[in-house]
């Protein structure tokens, strides 16, 4: 960076590595023009992808000034189970820890699928350590010299790529888990401790989330490695993590855990950043992809956060945008049994996806009906590629149409309808944990399917607004771009509000706003620019589940109960005058972007205005298809209204019009 | 297909099981006792007005069956003209589909333009509900009576808001009484979520749309399950499994089903089982019930929606005077979870001649139970009701999965490091209890070890193993796995205790629980 004039890196740059596709836009950083993109991934060379998406372009790596990435590289890693040989150093007696688990299973009805994953590291790579602590961190067995070396000898004969510590109530106090990360730290290439990772209570979780970490490691480590290699931003190369904002790169190799749920994670960032800029206080976003479909709620410009996911049937416990995703898309398979009509969790995938994409897909999928129901432009090639077969997609309808008595087209409707009943359920689910009427809310609707289902989701749902933004189709690649500059910190802290330790809370804040600001400062932000946002996870005192209650410094111990006993009544209808605990601190640190964003040039010639056959509740209507980037003032459906990479349905009764920066407002014309 | 939008139902259904979804997620968030928070033991539905069952959460598929007669049950007593809006009514005891008195429900009737068009019932099992014994299972119960209060059908809210005499009645005789008041408030909190969510059905759909959507919804639940009736082959088969004592002179007690295959129609005649037994195993009928219908619908290998119409098909029939029709009267604290498996595996095996490919090898199928409970003088009792996971069955294609939960329970343990900050109990050892699995062509999985130091001057323990005598079966000439143990190490002597006890524990004592490994299937090689 230091051998380039700086003024000649005017581009800020996003990007979105999907399985299938990815995603970039550009943003010059004086004029604010905007360009986009989108390119085939390789999975297999994901830097040199990359490289090509910034060509794609019309850039080099000396235009550029920030590189921002989401990625699934690691998500994907981990699911898939392509992992580098790790091992697990547990306290002894407790070493089966990921084995075990909770015990709970999932289908409660199937006896042929296993009830549980196996465990991310197999026995033979666990290791008993003697040592052991109490719940208050008190050493009830020291970790013996003797001890640390019997097990850097067993690592070295291991042969481990990356190791994870995860000891008894590490949480509490970390002194073994430091004594043996110091003592193995020159045996092996990759190391995390569990109490830097989640350090919290209830072991199968932390230590899970270490293994994934450690995991997660080898992989992050060499992509991370060569990216810094061919796009030496320093400190403008960051990637994008999973509670929705940047961190730079040495940070994700120490933690790459982090980007877990980068991707997801981005789209919501922007979807938070346009629901400011709207002022739109309930925000739902509605993420629906080839074979997932996520969903996130945002309030007052914030989206939700969560501790806890399941990625591949294994717990994973950090901070993280509390994106909810469901086993369906476009590619779910649509089938009709005697018990009803259902839809998913089975899909085509990408190969051989559905019919219609004449590929050898013999079932009917979502993205079938659709293309019965005249929604999809014949004559669109898709990635360049794929040619539309319609008939393809009749053939695969047919037979249930047969089977319920009615015409092809009636039952494509129906398909649409049960597969946004399955949406519904997701955006109930996470208005319900935040205790939101969902029927406040304005849908967001992005990603390949959004756009095309949100009205029917919002008619069923009875939501009154749906803002498909601009740069739809590449939404997290936008989040990106525009996502604050940001560290989360969280620890357990129990502290009761009775008798409240007004200066050990005081001096714990203080420690941790320094802790969340450090990666921030190392990264040349002035100490002025960052904000901090203060939140405390609360419970009664004979509860586990904490609620996240916002609050300002200095504390108001009293204010801060009121709050809580508002929250509570909020989310369960009733509060109680039981003793309130703080359990948890998280700390944000936070710098807003400066990126400006204007509306896009999607780099294609648009297509004029045409008339297409649709289907639609009220029956088959001829319809007006218009180009997205020539769209000015209200359009009444029924129409289609199409960009190079997306598609939104306007149905009658619905009625949609955009503003000056591309963001299109879908509301219903008797509104 | 009568004018109803096949698509509507579909929807509907998707909005009941949200529904009951919400239901769960409101108890396991602000509930208070840690078997509710941590380890899940509640359940969730979703009848429609008349009480059959028509939607439900992820949960605990015992506690489902029985719901689905709870109200039937309840509607012989009081009948619907008698519910007012706003009415929620609490009751535990057997006769209203009850399966156990530590099983509180918690049933709102959910009123649209004054009459009722479905109910929300909410079940969970409490720490504690009084009793001889603290925990409320008592091994050698008498009687129902020994066990715990009995409550009958009562409101405990109305429009107005809680009765509290009806609540401090109930407070005034458990051993928590301040937990307990944060579960039921939070019971009742989770009927009123499902209430707003049916009304809102109701007014965007038309309740006669919605009432009819629920009977079609039982409908092709029945016809799914006929269809896979009719896929297996008519005739009679028989099959028996034994709990570990029970029988005379303490020898394993047993539970016989005779399971008749007609055309789309199957008869589990369970009359062949033994009498009445002198301890907490007995059961309700309603159990029975629910055992075989959760049988019925793994044995069918078909994804259905599990309601009232799936059991339509089904004749069930319970001898009275028997483990599975013993009274009112009798003590069935451990029956709900223990006998009831013995029905499931006797059912498996009934069938291991006609469909060994669907079938699972015997497993850890027992809850497993430590109920670990402290006094404090003057002080609510500390509870720790501690289940313990084993190995599952190996199936035709598979190995067992080791440290599960198999058939009809599924509720969590509970981690060390909640134990150790919330109990006076220090857990020694956690692990894998390898080599406990039943050798076959595939393994058993393995059981679980664990080691529990008592740290508190006294601790009344209670223990609920099955599958301590009797091993799990293997399936095709697998090998069994190896029985639960417990053992006990104080001031230097170890000592196997029994499977089903009731005993003071002091300070320093350590318990060891192994917990049963899966049967093997298909010979070794």
């Amino acid at each position: 960076m230091k051998d380039t004039p700086l003024q000649t890196r005017l581009w800020d740059i996003g990007t979105d590595i999907g399985g299938t596709f990815t995603d970039i836009l550009a943003v010059h950083t004086e004029t604010g023009a905007t360009r986009i993109a989108k390119v085939p991934s390789r999975p297999d060379a994901p830097v040199r992808a990359m490289l090509e998406a910034i060509a794609a372009v019309g850039l080099a790596e000396p235009d550029v000034r920030r590189f921002i990435h989401g990625t699934t590289r690691v998500t994907n890693a981990l699911v898939e189970g392509r992992l580098p040989k790790v091992a697990l150093i547990a306290t002894e007696g407790f070493e089966d820890v990921l084995e075990i688990g909770r015990y709970r299973r999932t289908e409660l009805y199937r006896l042929d699928v296993p009830p549980k994953a196996p465990p991310l590291v197999p026995p033979a790579l666990c290791f008993g350590l003697r040592e052991r602590l109490d719940h208050t961190g008190a050493v009830l067995q020291p970790l013996t010299e003797a001890e640390i070396a019997r097990c850097v000898e067993w690592v070295k004969a291991s042969g481990a790529k990356s190791v994870g510590i995860c000891l008894l109530h590490a949480y509490a106090n970390p002194v073994h888990e430091k004594q043996l990360m110091e003592a193995l730290a020159p045996h092996v290439p990759h190391l995390c401790v569990s109490h830097e990772v989640n350090p919290e209570a209830r072991e199968y979780e932390r230590a899970s989330s270490t293994a994934f970490n450690a995991a997660a490691m080898p992989v992050a480590v060499d992509y991370l490695t060569e990216l810094e290699e061919k796009l030496p931003l320093g400190p403008g190369l960051q990637v994008f993590h999973s509670a929705g904002a940047m961190v730079p790169v040495p940070a994700v190799k120490r933690r790459p855990l982090v980007m877990a749920m980068s991707g997801p994670a981005a789209g919501v960032s922007a979807s938070a950043r346009i629901a400011r800029t709207l002022n739109r206080p309930r925000v739902l976003t509605f993420d629906m992809g080839g074979t997932t479909t996520d969903v996130c709620l945002i309030v007052d410009g914030v989206a939700e956060m969560t501790d806890t996911r399941m990625m591949g049937g294994r717990p994973l416990r950090q901070p993280m945008l509390a994106v909810h995703s469901i086993g369906a898309g476009g590619g779910s398979i649509v089938k009709l049994g005697s018990g009803g009509l259902s839809v998913g969790p089975e899909s085509a995938g990408s190969e051989p996806g559905p019919a219609c994409y004449g590929r050898g897909g013999t079932r009917p999928t979502i993205t079938d009906a659709n293309a019965v129901l005249g929604y999809l432009d014949p004559e669109a090639k898709l990635g360049d590629t794929i040619q539309l077969d319609v008939a393809a997609a009749r053939a695969v309808i047919a037979p249930i149409a047969e089977k319920l008595g009615l015409p092809i087209e009636d039952t494509a409707l129906g398909i649409i309808r049960v597969a946004n009943a399955a949406m519904a359920r997701a955006l109930r689910r996470v208005t319900v944990e935040r205790g939101v009427d969902g029927r406040d809310c304005t849908l967001l609707a992005f990603g390949g399917g959004g756009p095309m289902h949100a009205v029917g989701l919002a008619d069923l749902y009875g939501l009154n607004e749906i803002i498909v933004p601009a740069a739809s189709s590449a939404f997290s690649a936008l989040g990106c771009l525009t996502a604050d500059f940001s560290v989360l910190q969280q620890r357990t802290i129990r502290m009761p509000l009775d008798g409240f330790p007004a200066e050990a809370f005081a001096a714990r804040v203080a420690e941790m706003e320094a802790e969340a600001s450090e990666p921030l400062i190392a990264n040349g932000i002035p100490a002025a620019e960052i904000g901090m946002e203060h939140t405390a996870l609360m419970r009664y005192d004979a509860q586990s589940d904490a609620i996240p209650v916002p609050f300002a410094m200095p504390l108001d111990p009293d204010a801060l109960r009121t709050a809580f006993h508002a929250r509570h009544q909020e989310l369960f209808g009733y509060a109680t005058a039981e003793p309130v605990v703080i359990e948890s601190l998280r700390i944000q640190a936070r710098r807003p972007s400066s990126t400006p964003v204007a509306r896009p040039d999607v780099g294609r010639p648009a297509k004029p205005e045409r008339m297409r056959e649709c289907v639609f509740q009220q029956g088959r209507l001829l319809t007006p298809i218009l180009p997205r980037e020539t769209l000015t003032g209200t359009v009444a459906g029924p129409a289609i209204i199409e960009d190079a990479w997306s598609t939104v349905i306007v149905p009658p009764g619905w009625r949609a019009r955009d503003d000056d920066i591309g963001n299109l407002f879908l509301t219903r014309s008797d509104a | 297909m009568s004018g109803l939008d096949p698509f509507v139902v579909e929807v509907i259904r998707h909005g009941l099981s949200a529904a009951a979804e919400e239901m769960s997620l409101v108890m396991t968030r602000s509930a208070r006792s840690p078997l509710l928070r941590e380890a899940g033991d509640l359940s969730s539905a979703i009848t429609d007005a008349e009480g059959g069952l028509a939607g439900q959460g992820k949960d605990i598929p015992i506690h489902m069956g029985a719901m689905a007669y709870a109200i039937p049950e309840l509607l012989k007593l009081k009948p619907l003209a008698a519910m007012r809006e706003g009415d929620a009514l609490i009751f535990n005891i057997g006769k209203l589909g009850g399966n156990h008195l530590n099983d509180v429900k918690v049933a709102r009737p959910v009123f649209v333009d004054g009459r009722v068009v479905a109910w929300a019932i909410s079940l969970a099992h409490w720490p504690d509900v009084g009793g001889t014994w603290p925990g409320s299972y008592l091994v050698n119960a008498v009687d129902s009576f020994q066990e715990a209060i009995r409550i009958p059908p009562v409101l405990l809210a109305t429009a107005e808001g809680v009765q509290r005499g009806v609540m401090d009645m109930i407070l005034s005789n458990v051993r928590d009484p301040v937990a307990c008041e944060g579960d039921m408030l939070a019971q009742l909190a989770s009927t009123r979520a499902a209430e707003k969510r049916i009304r809102e059905m109701c007014a965007q759909y038309g309740t006669e749309t919605f009432l009819a959507a629920l009977k079609r919804l039982h409908d092709l639940s029945e016809a799914e399950m006929r269809e896979a009736i009719r896929d297996l082959p008519d005739g009679v088969y028989e099959g028996e499994d034994f709990l570990d004592e029970g029988g005379p002179d303490g020898a394993p007690a047993r539970i016989h089903v005779r399971i008749e295959i007609k055309g789309d129609e199957a008869l589990f005649d369970l009359s062949g089982s033994c009498d009445r037994v002198a301890n907490f195993c007995n059961m309700t009928p309603y159990i029975a019930r629910s055992a075989v219908a959760y049988g019925a619908r793994v044995l069918s290998g078909r994804d259905m929606q599990q309601n009232a119409g799936a059991l339509r098909p089904l004749t069930i029939i319970t001898r009275p005077g028997s483990i599975l029709e013993p009274g009112f009267d009798a003590p069935v604290a451990a029956g709900n979870h223990e006998t009831s498996m013995r029905i499931v595996d006797a059912m498996f095996k009934a069938m291991e001649g006609v469909i060994p490919e669907r079938l699972t090898a015997g497993g850890a199928a027992t809850s497993g139970l430590l109920n670990f409970c402290e006094p404090r003088k003057g002080l609510p009792w500390r509870m720790l009701y501690e289940v313990h996971g084993g190995g599952e069955g190996a199936r035709i294609d598979r190995d067992g999965v080791s440290a599960t939960r198999v058939l009809l329970t599924n509720t969590s343990n509970t981690p060390t490091e909640m134990i150790e900050t919330n109990y006076a109990i220090r857990v020694e050892r956690q692990a894998i209890r390898r080599g406990s699995g039943g050798a076959g062509a595939h393994r058993g999985g393995d059981g679980v070890v664990r080691r529990y130091r008592i740290l508190a001057p006294e601790m009344w323990l209670t223990a609920c193993l099955e599958r301590s005598k009797v091993p799990p079966f293997g399936l095709q000439g697998g090998e069994p796995g190896l029985p639960f143990r417990l053992t006990l190490l104080r001031d230097g002597v170890e000592t196997q205790l029994d499977g089903k006890l009731n005993m003071l524990l002091r300070q320093d004592d350590v318990l060891t629980l192994e917990s049963a490994g899966g049967g093997g299937y298909g010979v070794a090689h």
